[in-house]
């Protein structure tokens, strides 16, 4: 092959993922050697691909460990949503936009007020034993998550629901204890897989999914077969998947490039650029929707409850140089509030916070306080935690400010120091409503309270707009939220990271959405080889 | 000599026992508590409680320590508190792919080191000696996974030789295990060689300035028949337990290797539990180190007196 000819595959590989115009792709094809009206040709094949069926899908993961199960109510990491979705269904899907569409929740209806909801369940599905999908299912899948005794983390998100019940074989009527105008998004949680009524034999999981599960090894691979007929049109075309673990990242990069995985996730930011050089290559970047990380204070423990100092330490962090230097630029900078710029409710008009050191000297001086500022961080809170703590207490130097950071045991991390030292490292991952985030993160009843911020008004205005249909008025009163959790609130977030996805360039499908990696984690059964 | 060897037997199982009540002890003052550790950021005190109680953690630690005692021996680690799933069951597959590895890296291992030990011993000072000293040292002297990253590169990536992914599954034939697993089997080698190798050639050394060996020299013999005859056999216990303790080595201390060549050993498995504060599997874990360890040595020391011409036949 030649120059051009490599260029062209690339641009056909770009044509068929979007990324290329028509115009652009024959005026290269033509240079390449092409006819005019072949080149056309070529790039409507390559831009309409059509899924393609057959071959086995071969993943390498990070996010598992010896101890997965596919009970949902134990799900905390990649490689079980992965695997649950290789072989279940959820409630919602999401859009690559993050827009809650369909999935065996068909449709909806809400009444004014969004405390009473109608949920319409899909028809014609049935699971890999045969059964077909009815309500009772659905609810059976729901009230495993729910009741006194369960240990499902999707038990908080249920609470809301004051009584849920079937009206008939295809319809649920819910009635919450409050309105929610976001209760679908809520179903969309990865908990919520659905299997057939009274199942409990998670070894052997029986779902609606576009394959079935040979074997698991925990920590070590699932191996799934296509069961045919997917009720999906133009998915699950792949006859069989493989999920490896893979903990480490060089070994997973390793796998990809040799050619042993097909696809891998969460690539290392500092190599990604050498990566994408590699002609056989898609790496598949997100944009700051993974990780939120944070230097948390506690605004009830001294020094932190005075503003001035938290002010000071908002201004004080080189949100740029710690992305440049720790992730190689693959992250966007945090806004000190842990919503992304994905979601809808962001609040673009409020300005980005920069560094700024004689604001943060500024503040510091107006606070008072003097002497050295302690935070813990820890490589348990997450692995560069460390280093984003030495880059932190540089910057604050230049504001004349002391800041002593003392590494802590990375064990046990969670349990001794978040929630309960003054100032310490913390990330949060992405909650897929607006509502959950000031909820969970920010909220007064909330036991995650980190920041221990907890403000009766700004309770209020959550409040608000959680039962708000106005799509405008409620960006707004999510908008004040935003700013008085920057304003205000205990919460550095300098760092939202990029998802970095590898894929052998015979893979399709690859496409980066805005809740997950891997295609939202549903890769096996939105991809195709071509 | 009998009584030796009963002697170092009874000695094993004593160290076994003070090794469990260790194992139990140690893991009761992890920081943090399995159920906090099992829910994760998602757990919520009431979930927690119910886990919690479900897990049987209210009771006092030496009811557990009994129960928990009475069932390993028996075989019965009881199940994983995370999964649910028995242990032996998870375990045994793991330990198997352990034994595999480290038997395919002992293998090559310990005869390459122990000839070039002694051949190292016979040309002492030559450049043969030279060049195995410098290679076996330069070994040791860099991590394990830079070693394995290297092989990684030039052999999976550049030559495609090997895969750089060493899973082994049951449905594989011999041969093909042997051929994913050649990779961590080579690193393994280059890791133990050296200490056997050196420890051959200084043992081997030590003996041959003694006054029987001087003996051996005066009356005409060759270099070569000396080392074999005379020196090899006097040398050989501290041999045999550089050569246990390395092998146990491979048992119990190549987590780095499973995790850079995503081997299911045991090593991974271990780690996995330790995380998630998974006590049952980390003590079982635990337990099998410890017995691989004292039984390794035990056999070590039995056969350390059986070889030794002076302790075999005590006056």
């Amino acid at each position: 092959m030649n120059e051009f000819e490599y260029k062209l595959k690339a641009a056909e590989r770009m044509a068929r993922s979007g990324g290329m115009s028509r115009r652009d792709f024959v005026q290269l094809a033509v240079a390449a050697g092409l006819t005019i009206p072949a080149a056309t040709a070529l790039f409507s094949k390559s831009a309409a691909a059509n899924p393609v069926k057959g071959g086995t899908l071969r993943l390498g993961m990070e996010g598992g460990s010896a101890s997965d199960s596919l009970d949902p109510r134990t799900y905390a990491d990649s490689v079980m949503i992965a695997a649950s979705l290789a072989c279940m269904n959820g409630l919602i899907e999401f859009d690559n936009a993050g827009n809650p569409t369909g999935e065996l929740i068909e449709s909806w209806e809400v009444k004014p007020g969004a405390a009473e909801w109608i949920l319409n369940v899909r028809k014609g599905v049935t699971f890999s034993n045969g059964k077909a999908l009815d309500a009772d299912d659905i609810l059976y899948s729901i009230a495993i998550h729910r009741g006194e005794d369960t240990k499902s983390p999707a038990k908080g998100i249920l609470s809301a629901i004051k009584e849920i019940k079937k009206v008939n074989d295809h319809q649920i009527s819910v009635s919450l204890e409050g309105g929610n105008a976001d209760f679908i998004s809520l179903l969309g949680d990865y908990h919520l897989v659905v299997v057939p009524k009274d199942f409990t034999d998670w070894q052997k999981p029986i779902g609606t999914g576009a394959y079935t599960l040979e074997s698991f090894e925990p920590g070590v691979r699932l191996v799934y077969k296509a069961r045919g007929d997917y009720w999906k049109a133009g998915r699950g075309n792949f006859d069989g998947v493989e999920i490896r673990n893979i903990q480490d990242q060089a070994a997973r990069t390793a796998a990809l490039q040799s050619g042993e995985v097909d696809a891998v996730n969460r690539l290392d930011a500092r190599t990604v650029n050498l990566l994408m050089k590699d002609k056989n290559l898609n790496i598949v970047r997100t944009k700051g929707t993974g990780n939120r990380y944070c230097f948390v204070s506690r605004v009830t423990d001294s020094p932190f409850d005075n503003k001035d100092l938290r002010l000071a330490l908002k201004w004080g962090i080189d949100r740029e140089k710690i992305i440049e230097s720790v992730y190689s630029g693959f992250a966007v900078p945090g806004n000190d509030h842990t919503l992304d710029s994905f979601n809808p409710y962001y609040n673009s008009n409020m300005p980005q916070r920069v560094y700024d050191a004689d604001k943060a000297a500024f503040h510091f001086k107006k606070s008072g306080i003097s002497g050295p500022i302690e935070l813990q961080t820890s490589e348990g809170a997450w692995n560069t935690a460390v280093d984003c703590a030495v880059l932190y207490q540089e910057s604050l130097k230049k504001a004349g400010i002391e800041l002593s950071v003392k590494k802590v045991s990375a064990d046990g991390y969670w349990d001794n120091i978040w929630l309960k030292q003054p100032f310490c490292a913390v990330y949060w991952g992405r909650r897929p409503t607006a509502d959950q985030v000031f909820t969970q993160v920010y909220g007064s009843a909330s036991d995650w309270n980190d920041s221990n911020w907890r403000m009766p008004e700004f309770d209020k205005i959550v409040a608000e707009a959680r039962i708000e249909l106005d799509e405008t008025k409620r960006k707004e009163l999510y908008g004040t939220c935003q700013e008085m959790i920057a304003e205000d609130g205990g919460m550095v977030c300098f760092a939202i990271t990029d998802y970095l996805d590898g894929y052998s360039t015979k893979l399709q499908g690859a496409e980066p959405h805005a809740r997950y990696d891997m295609n939202d984690n549903r890769i096996a059964e939105k991809g195709w080889f071509a | 000599m009998l009584r030796l060897i009963t002697t170092r037997v009874v000695l094993g199982i004593l160290t076994l026992l003070a090794v469990s009540v260790l194992i139990f002890a140690a893991t009761e003052i992890l920081p943090g508590d399995v159920a906090s550790a099992v829910l994760g950021q998602g757990a919520t005190p009431e979930t927690l409680a119910a886990f919690r109680e479900e897990l049987g953690l209210n009771r006092p630690a030496y009811v557990r320590y009994l129960e928990w005692f009475f069932g390993a021996i028996q075989g019965d680690f009881g199940v994983a508190m995370t999964n649910k799933r028995d242990i032996i069951t998870s375990m045994t597959p793991r330990l198997e792919n352990t034994f595999f590895l480290a038997g395919y890296a002992a293998l090559i291992a310990v005869p390459l080191s122990v000839s070039l030990g002694i051949i190292a011993a016979i040309n002492e000072g030559k450049a043969v000696d030279k060049v195995a000293n410098v290679i076996s040292l330069a070994a040791i002297s860099v991590p394990e996974f830079f070693i394995a990253y290297l092989l990684i590169i030039i052999f999976a990536v550049n030559l495609d030789w090997f895969p750089s992914l060493s899973t082994v599954f049951a449905d594989m034939t011999f041969a093909k295990k042997l051929h994913v697993t050649a990779l961590p089997a080579f690193t393994l080698t280059l890791l133990v060689a050296a200490h056997m190798l050196r420890m051959t050639r200084s043992s081997v050394l030590s003996i041959m300035s003694q006054p029987y060996i001087e003996m051996a020299f005066l009356k005409g013999l060759s270099r070569t028949r000396v080392v074999f005859h005379h020196a090899l056999p006097n040398a050989a216990a501290p041999i045999i337990a550089v050569i246990a303790l390395n092998l146990a080595y491979l048992i119990v201390g190549v987590v780095v290797i499973e995790v850079v060549f995503v081997y299911p050993g045991v090593g991974q498995f271990m780690v996995d539990g330790v995380t998630k504060r998974d006590l049952p599997v980390v003590q079982a874990c635990g337990l099998v180190f410890a017995a691989a360890f004292i039984i390794l040595n035990t056999i070590a020391d039995v056969l350390g007196v059986l070889v030794n011409p002076r302790l075999r036949k005590p006056r």
